[in-house]
């Protein structure tokens, strides 16, 4: 199907899945919108080069609701999530796969605002999708569209782990906690706050190439992107697995105004709340200052803020600091009943 | 000086009487509620009534046990509630909480210069709260008279007024909004720090 062979009124049927003229059509379609961002050569492997000992693979599914939304849509979120994931550990991010699962009634000028969204947010990361899967099913089985992504990186320098961190090292993020979790809703719901709080999905690795340009190997420690569970869940996961207690001034935690209005009207504290394009960062004491300015200089990271520090104390808590020096424990939530953020 | 408009929410059976502490909440504000709307029409204010629609392709509404849809167009559970309406008033159909959203509702208030709102109805910790929100984000000076907003808690009703004078809106009595009119002949627009 090239795209001439559709109009608004076209959309997914059930043959579009099977395997025959239509489905062809359709893969047609998928390699002509995703342009040059495709490597694909119609095999049933892509067969790629890599270089360098060492690759990071990863995956993940999107069922994102509502997946058109303000400033972006499942196609966006599904390329940065896997490009966040590969970078976050000091990779390379290089290659991509696209699986869709498309709801039967799905218009065909839906899929290509996703597909438009992935070749550009592709395009911005750099890197390419070299291979792909598509599942049509009846109308209920789905939710009009689900995606998933996996994607390979390469390293070129020391992989990122959670076992370099060491007491005393600095816990920095890069952006404003809270603002995806509350575009989405307010669409989902209708509440006013979605043309005043925007959502942060963005491709990060770039924001961590420059990063890594301003400092010596190894003054980065370890990165997490704060998604589903929020920065709450990263901490915990750090305390845990260092042994220590991480400490957060809850006055520096960076958070829109009008966010911290709809997470009050909600009551859902920012800190468990899920983000696409926000990263936490453990630095080396000696590099925070200079990672902060490498963060600022970059368009993705210019609110970023340092947060806390990790302990000398080992007990694997997380601790919360109020303006009088006052600390509290943060508990780890056991469900945040906010499903389909991502 | 621009116009003042109030705005109701769901005043709606399917609304209303979900639960008999709602109905019970709107009976006991009801005589109240008329009379500020009776007063406030009297002025020379427009009164707009945003009637909550349910469509059936939106995957979040809340459906009845059975899976039926209250709230539907044309439906009698639908309708804006007799009492509260009267011919000179506007009534705008919403599909989510917010009166705002993806409605006919700014345009017609700014083409009927309108830069003032009283966001009043129910229930007040979600549809007042969030129409007042969306009110303040566009520019609007937002008041809430307290005794004409309703929720099925007290508490519900309690906190979304606190959260609403903290934030973006100038929360009164009826009467002292009535006595301001008359005082000043308009309603101040409060001062608001938090946003940039």
């Amino acid at each position: 199907m090239d795209r001439s062979k559709y109009d608004n009124s076209s959309e997914i049927v059930l043959d579009h899945g099977s395997g025959a003229q239509l489905s062809h059509e359709l893969v047609s379609l998928i390699v002509e919108t995703l342009g040059d961002v495709y490597l694909g050569e119609m095999e049933d492997s892509a067969m790629l080069p890599i270089e360098g000992g060492r690759i990071a693979m990863t995956t993940d599914s999107f069922v994102v609701d509502p997946p058109f939304f303000g400033n972006g849509d499942i196609g966006k979120i599904a390329v940065c999530g896997t490009v966040n994931d590969l970078a976050v550990v000091g990779s390379k991010p290089l290659y991509l796969t696209l699986g869709m699962i498309l709801e039967t009634g799905l218009p065909m000028e839906r899929l290509v605002r996703v597909l438009t969204s992935i070749r550009e947010t592709a395009r911005e990361a750099g890197v390419r999708i070299v291979c792909g899967d598509t599942k049509v099913v009846r109308k209920g089985e789905a939710d009009r569209i689900y995606l998933n992504t996996a994607g390979v990186g390469v390293f070129e320098r020391e992989p990122l782990r959670m076992g370099r961190v060491r007491p005393g090292d600095r816990v920095i993020l890069s952006g404003p906690i809270g603002n995806h979790t509350v575009h989405l809703l307010s669409i989902r719901e209708g509440l006013g706050f979605e043309q005043r709080v925007l959502s942060d999905c963005a491709p990060l690795n770039g924001l961590l190439e420059t990063v890594f340009g301003r400092v010596e190997e190894g003054m980065v420690r370890s990165v997490r992107d704060v998604t589903r569970g929020g920065l709450a869940a990263v901490l915990h996961e750090y305390a845990d697995a260092l042994g220590h207690t991480v400490r957060v001034d809850q006055e520096t935690l960076p958070i829109q105004p009008e966010t911290a209005m709809a997470m009050d009207m909600l009551g859902i504290d920012p800190i468990h709340t899920a983000n696409e394009g926000c990263l936490c960062l453990f630095v080396a004491p000696a590099a925070e200052e200079r990672v902060l300015a490498a963060l600022r200089s970059h368009r993705y990271g210019n609110r970023a803020v340092t947060i806390g520090e990790v302990t000398g104390r080992a007990d694997p808590l997380v601790l919360l600091r109020d303006r009088a020096g006052r600390e509290s424990v943060l508990e780890e939530l056991r469900g945040a009943e906010l499903p389909r953020l991502c | 000086m621009g116009k003042i408009a109030v705005l109701t929410n769901d005043l709606q059976s399917d609304v209303v009487d979900k639960t008999p502490e709602r109905t019970a909440a709107i009976a006991e504000a009801r005589p109240r509620f008329l009379g500020f709307l009776a007063e406030m029409r009297r002025r020379g204010h427009g009164i707009y009534h945003l009637q909550l629609v349910n469509l059936p392709d939106d995957p979040n509404v809340e459906r009845e046990p059975d899976g039926t849809l209250p709230l539907q167009r044309g439906s009698r559970g639908a309708a804006i509630i007799e009492d509260f309406l009267d011919p000179s008033d506007t009534v705008v159909e919403k599909n989510k909480d917010s009166g705002f959203y993806e409605t006919e509702l700014h345009d017609r208030l700014q083409n009927d210069g309108v830069d003032t709102v009283l966001v009043t109805g129910l229930q007040t910790q979600i549809c007042v709260q969030t129409t007042a929100a969306d009110a303040f984000f566009r520019g609007y000076n937002v008041w809430v008279p307290s005794d004409c907003v309703v929720s099925g808690n007290p508490e519900d009703r309690d906190r979304a007024l606190e959260w609403l004078g903290g934030y973006c809106a100038t929360v009164a009595s009826s009467d002292e909004i009535l006595a301001a009119l008359d005082q000043h002949g308009e309603l101040a627009r409060k001062v608001v720090k938090i946003l940039p």
